[in-house]
C-alpha cells in the first residue's frame, strides 16, 4: 500500500522525528510504501507534494497540534492519532488500516 | 557665566550623575560651596526648586536628576573664587564622586519557590534581592526606633539657652559620626557616613531647628520638628532616592534627641550566634554598629532599595532581601529561617527537605566556581596562555562586583578619591584599612594598588596645587611626588601593610623618565624600612610597577625592564598623549581611535619589547573594556586586561572562545591597514566568537544515583548551571516540566528524552544522564528508565545546524543498535566520540552557523 504521513509535536524538537522514524519502519515491517512529512522546530521537512498525495491510498496524521495545509489531503481518507500513539503502538495503527 | 551688579556671578550646568544630586554627591557639593565667604543658590531649571547651595538637604530637596539642567549663583565678597570653585568641581570632579550601585541582575528572581522545595511543600516569605547570597541564623527583630511623640510637656524656655543646648548637641553628634568614620574600614561605608556628617552640619537643618527655638519651642521639641519638616519635604520629592534620604534624617534627628534628653532606647544589639536581623528599615550606622561575625543575612520590610542601608548591606557582602512583607510578625524570634537571596526568599522553618536543598546547592556552587576556574586554565587554544580578567575599583562595591563576576584580580585600584573631597590628607590608618579591606575582598587574588593620581584638573585643598592652562601636560601624577613626599610615604607604608593581608602590587602613575621611577622605588624602600623598624608586618618583595600612559616610556623600555617588575598600558592618556588629542574634547576625539593602525602599532612595538625581558603586561583602559578590540589584544599578547566589574564575566567567556590562530591573524591584518575606519571594518565583518559545543564530556553523567525523575532532572539541571549552560536554574525546570506536562518523554527501551526550548539556556546543548538504577519516568509502557538524553535549545536561535543533530538524534534513538551502544560505553569520552560520529561531522556539532569562524581563516 502507498501511504502518506505527517507527525508534529508542540516543542518540536523531538518526538516529531521519532515518530517519523518509527512509522517508516514499522510501515516496511508491514510492506508498506510510506513517506512521512514532519512538522517541527525546522519548519516542514521532507515535504508531501501534490503528487504524493495523490497516489497514497491513505493518510497517517500522527499530531498533537494542527496540521499545517491540512486542504493539501482532502479527498484522502486520513486516520488522525496522537502522535504518541505512533511511539507506543505504531503497529496497531497499520492493523487498523488494513482492516 | 555671566556677571551681576554687586559681584554676583552665574553659570549653568547638567545634571551628570544617574542617580541625581543624592546625598552624597550634593554633600562634596555643599562642602566645596561651605569653604567660600559667599551666598551661593542653586535653582533647578527643570522644577524651578530653589535651594541654598551650602545645605546638602535643600540640594537634596531640588530633586536634581540626571541631565537637569541647573543655575548657580554665587554673590559676596568671595564670589569669584567660589565660582571658579564650584564650576570645576561640577564639570570635573562631579561626574565621577557617585559610584552608581550595579543592578543586581534579576532574571534569577521569582515569586515561586524552587520545585524541589515545593514539593516538599515548604512555603517561603518573598522579597527583593538586594546584596546575593544565601544565609542562615536565628531571627533577631530590630525594632524601629522612631523619633518620639512627645518629649516631655512644653516649658517656658530660655531661648539663649536652648540655642546653645541645640549647638552642643549637633557638635557632639558630628563627633561621634567623625569617630565612627575612623573605625570604618570600607570605602562605601565611609562615603555613607561622610554623606550623615554634612547632613548633621547642614546649614538648613541648622536654621530650622533654631528657628523654632527663637518661636519658644524647647531645643528636643525642635529637632523633631525641623524633622518632620524635612522628611515631609523629601518625601514629595518625585524621586525615589530623594524619599529615602528622610531615613537619613531621622536617623540624625534621632541622636540629636539623644544628646539632648539622654539615652533613648537601646539602638545596638548584641549578637551573640549565626543571626538573620529582621527590622522594618534600618539606618546606616545602626547597621554598622551590628557585630558582622554573626550577622549572616538582612531582611528588611521597606523596600527602599537606594537606602544608604542596603548600599551598605551589599558592599559588605551581607545577604539582604527588601520588601519583605509583614517579616516581623511572620518570623518568630529566636527561630532558624534560611534567607536566599540568590533567589529572593526566606524560609521560615528549616525542614529536613529545605536543609538538604541548601547542602546540594553548597555542593552545586563549589562544583560551579572550580568548573570555571577549570575553564579558565583550559579555554581557547590550549597553545596560548590566557588572559587573566582583572577589574578596575575605586570602592568596595565595585571590588565585590568584580569578584561576583569571577574578576581574576584587581587590575587598577584607583586611590585618588580617598584623598579627594576633604580637608585634611586621609591618615596612613585610614588608607591602611581601606587598602587591607580592598585585599582581603579579593581572597587570595592579586591586587594592584596604584598611588595617587593628583594634580591640575583635580583640586585637593591640602596640596595647594597651581592652577595650569594645561593641566594634562602639567603637574600631576607622578610628578608632584617630589614635593608631597610625606603624603606619597604615608600611602605607601599603607599599601604595604595591606599586603600583610594578600597578594598586593604597587604602581605609579604617570611616569615619563626612569630617573622617577627611581624615585619611586627609594620611596618604597623606605617606607619598608620605616615599617621594619615598627615591626609591623608586610611582603617584603613587593612587586613595584609603572602605568605606560607616556609614550617617551616606549623608547627607554629596554631599561625600565631591568628595573620595573611589571606594566600596565592605560590607554586613555596614552593615546590622546600619543595622537597629541584631547580626549575630553568632542570634536577631535572621535578621529583618534585606539584602533588606529598607527595607535596598533606602537602598541604591538611596547607589548613586544616587554614580553622579549620576560615582564607582565596588562592593559587597564577603555580598550580593555571594549570586546570588539578582545582579538586584536590577544593577538598583541597582554597578560591580562582590566576592565569595570560589569563586563567581567561576559569578557572571559569572549576570551575563552578565542583562536590564538584568529586572533594572530586578525592583528596581523589590522596592522596593515591605513585607517581606523579600515581596522573598524575588518572587525565588523568578524562573526562573534565561537559558541560553545553542542556536545561536551561535562554534560555526560555516568552512574548517576539519583532515585526519581525530579532528582534526574536537578541534576542534568545543576549540570547546566555547573558548566555555565545556564543562569537561571529555576526556569531552565520549569521549561522541562512544563513540556513533561504534555506527555512524558519516555521512549520505551529504557531511554527518556526530555527537551525545552527556552533562553534560560545560555547555549544549544545535549546532556546525557545513565543510572546505576533504573526509575520510574511514567514511560510508555510503563518501562523503567535507565538513559536519559536531554535537549535543551535557545528559543531565540531560530532554525539552525543544531536542530538538524536534534532531529537525527531523535531519529537514531528509534534504532536499538544505537541505543544499546550508549547503555554500554564507559566514559563521556567514548559517548561524545560515538555520537560525534554517528549525528554527523565534529564541526556541525561545536558551531550555530555552517560559516563559523574557524572555518573563515
Amino acid at each position: 500500500m502507498k501511504l502518506v504521513a505527517v507527525t508534529a509535536c508542540p516543542t518540536g524538537i523531538a518526538h516529531t522525528y521519532m515518530a517519523a522514524a518509527r512509522l517508516e519502519k514499522v510501515a516496511k515491517n508491514f510492506g508498506h510504501e510510506i513517506k512521512v512529512e514532519t512538522q517541527g522546530a525546522m519548519g516542514i521537512e521532507n515535504k508531501l507534494t501534490e503528487n504524493d498525495i495523490r497516489q497514497a491510498q491513505m493518510a497517517i496524521f500522527a499530531v498533537d497540534i494542527e496540521v499545517e495545509g491540512r486542504e493539501r489531503f482532502n479527498g484522502v481518507k486520513v486516520i488522525q492519532v496522537p502522535l504518541q500513539e505512533a511511539l507506543k503502538n505504531p503497529e496497531g495503527i497499520f492493523s487498523k488500516i488494513q482492516r | 557665566m555671566t556677571s551681576g551688579k554687586d559681584n554676583s556671578m552665574q553659570f549653568a550646568f547638567l545634571c551628570p550623575l544617574a542617580s541625581g544630586l543624592h546625598a552624597r554627591p550634593a554633600s562634596h557639593l555643599a562642602e566645596v560651596a561651605n569653604r567660600f565667604d559667599c551666598e551661593c543658590v542653586l535653582t533647578n531649571l527643570r522644577n524651578g526648586l530653589v535651594a541654598n547651595c551650602k545645605s546638602v538637604l535643600g540640594i537634596i530637596a531640588a530633586d536634581v536628576r540626571k541631565g537637569d539642567r541647573c543655575s548657580v549663583l554665587v554673590s559676596g565678597p568671595e564670589s569669584s573664587i567660589a565660582t571658579a570653585a564650584l564650576q570645576r568641581f561640577v564639570e570635573e570632579t562631579l561626574p565621577g564622586c557617585d559610584v552608581p550601585l550595579a543592578p543586581l541582575d534579576g532574571s534569577t528572581q521569582s515569586d515561586t519557590l524552587p520545585r524541589a522545595l515545593r514539593r516538599a511543600q515548604v512555603c517561603g516569605l518573598f522579597g527583593t534581592s538586594l546584596s546575593r547570597g544565601i544565609g542562615q541564623g536565628k531571627v533577631v527583630v530590630l525594632s524601629r526606633i522612631a523619633l518620639p511623640r512627645d518629649v516631655g510637656p512644653q516649658i517656658q524656655v530660655d531661648v539663649q539657652i536652648e540655642l546653645e543646648k541645640v549647638k552642643d548637641a549637633l557638635e557632639a553628634v558630628r563627633e561621634r559620626i567623625g569617630e565612627k568614620i575612623k573605625t570604618c574600614i570600607t570605602p562605601t561605608g565611609s562615603a555613607v557616613l561622610q554623606a550623615e556628617l554634612a547632613m548633621a552640619g547642614d546649614v538648613s537643618l541648622r536654621q530650622k531647628v533654631e528657628d523654632e527655638v527663637r518661636q519658644g519651642t524647647s531645643a528636643p521639641r525642635a529637632v523633631i520638628r525641623a524633622a518632620e519638616f524635612f522628611i515631609d519635604l523629601l518625601g514629595h520629592s518625585e524621586n525615589e532616592y530623594v524619599r529615602q534620604r528622610g531615613a537619613d534624617i531621622e536617623e540624625i534627628c534621632l541622636q540629636l534627641i539623644e544628646e539632648l534628653c539622654g539615652s533613648l532606647p537601646e539602638s545596638a544589639i548584641d549578637l551573640q550566634e549565626p543571626s538573620v536581623v529582621v527590622a522594618e528599615t534600618i539606618g546606616p550606622q545602626q547597621l554598622l554598629g551590628i557585630d558582622r561575625r554573626w550577622l549572616n543575612a538582612l531582611i528588611l520590610e521597606q523596600s527602599a532599595t537606594t537606602s544608604h542601608a542596603a548600599i551598605l548591606a551589599r558592599s559588605l557582602g551581607i545577604p539582604t532581601l527588601v520588601g519583605v512583607r509583614n517579616a516581623r510578625q511572620l518570623l518568630t524570634p529566636g527561630n532558624k529561617v534560611l534567607v536566599d537571596a540568590n533567589r529572593g526568599f526566606v524560609v521560615p522553618e528549616l525542614s529536613t527537605a529545605v536543609r538538604r536543598f541548601y547542602e546540594r546547592e553548597r555542593e552545586i556552587f563549589k562544583r560551579r566556581k572550580l568548573a570555571s576556574v577549570e575553564r579558565g586554565r583550559n579555554s581557547g587554544d590550549p597553545h596560548r596562555k590566557t588572559i587573566e580578567v582583572g577589574t578596575n575599583a575605586s570602592s568596595g562595591e565595585e571590588i565585590n562586583a568584580a569578584f561576583e563576576n569571577e574578576a581574576d584580580g584587581i587590575g587598577l585600584f584607583r586611590t585618588e578619591m580617598i584623598f579627594l573631597g576633604r580637608q585634611e590628607p586621609p591618615s596612613e590608618e585610614e588608607q591602611a584599612a581601606i587598602y587591607a579591606q580592598a585585599v582581603r575582598s579579593a581572597n587570595g587574588k592579586p591586587v594592584i594598588i596604584r598611588t595617587f593620581d593628583i594634580g591640575g584638573d583635580k583640586k585637593v585643598p591640602y596640596l595647594s596645587l597651581p592652577k595650569e592652562d594645561n593641566p594634562f601636560l602639567g603637574y600631576r601624577g607622578i610628578r608632584i611626588y617630589d614635593q608631597h613626599r610625606e603624603l606619597l610615604d604615608s600611602q605607601i607604608r599603607a599599601i604595604l601593610r595591606a599586603s600583610a593581608a594578600g597578594p598586593v602590587q604597587i604602581m605609579a602613575p604617570m611616569v615619563a623618565c626612569l630617573e622617577e621611577f627611581r624615585e619611586f622605588r627609594a620611596a618604597v624602600s623606605r617606607a619598608g624600612q620605616n615599617l621594619s623598624d615598627r615591626e609591623i608586618p608586610f611582603l617584603s618583595d613587593i612587586k613595584v610597577g609603572i602605568m605606560i600612559e607616556v609614550p617617551s616610556v616606549a623608547f627607554a623600555l629596554d631599561k625600565f625592564c631591568e628595573e620595573v617588575d611589571f606594566f600596565s598600558i592605560g590607554t586613555n592618556d596614552l593615546s590622546q598623549y600619543f595622537f597629541a588629542a584631547d580626549r575630553t574634547n568632542p570634536g577631535i576625539a572621535s578621529s583618534f581611535s585606539v584602533r588606529h593602525p598607527a595607535f596598533l602599532r606602537f602598541l604591538r612595538y611596547v607589548v613586544d619589547q616587554i614580553r622579549s625581558a620576560g615582564k607582565w603586561v596588562g592593559m587597564c583602559g577603555e580598550m580593555a573594556a571594549d570586546p570588539r578590540n578582545l582579538p586584536l589584544l590577544a593577538g598583541l599578547g597582554l597578560d591580562e586586561l582590566s576592565v569595570p566589574a560589569a563586563e567581567v564575566r561576559e569578557l572571559k567567556q569572549k576570551i575563552g572562545q578565542l583562536s590564538a590562530e584568529h586572533s594572530n591573524s586578525l592583528l596581523s591584518r589590522a596592522l596593515a591597514c591605513g585607517a581606523a575606519a579600515e581596522v573598524d571594518q575588518l572587525l565588523a565583518a568578524q562573526s562573534d566568537s565561537q559558541p560553545a559545543p553542542l556536545l561536551s564530556e561535562d554534560l555526560v553523567l555516568l552512574e548517576s544515583t539519583s532515585r526519581t525523575k525530579e532528582e534526574v532532572i536537578q541534576e542534568m539541571v545543576d549540570a547546566f548551571y555547573i558548566y555555565n549552560r545556564t543562569a537561571d536554574r529555576d526556569a531552565m525546570e520549569e521549561a522541562l516540566w512544563a513540556r513533561e506536562a504534555e506527555y512524558s518523554t519516555g521512549l520505551g527501551h529504557a531511554f527518556a528524552i526530555p527537551h525545552c526550548k527556552t533562553d534560560a539556556v545560555t547555549a544549544n546543548s545535549i546532556c546525557i544522564l545513565r543510572l546505576q538504577e533504573p526509575i520510574e519516568w511514567d514511560s510508555i509502557q510503563g518501562e523503567r528508565v535507565r538513559m536519559v538524553v536531554l535537549l535543551a535549545m535557545r528559543s531565540s536561535d531560530g532554525t539552525n545546524s543544531h536542530m538538524q543533530v536534534f532531529s537525527s538524534l531523535a531519529r537514531r534513538l528509534d534504532d536499538e543498535d544505537f541505543r544499546e551502544h550508549l547503555l554500554k560505553f564507559e566514559t563521556p569520552r567514548e559517548i561524545t566520540s560515538y555520537l560525534n560520529r554517528q549525528l554527523g561531522s565534529a564541526a556541525s556539532l561545536v558551531s550555530v552557523n555552517t560559516s563559523s569562524f574557524g572555518e573563515r581563516n
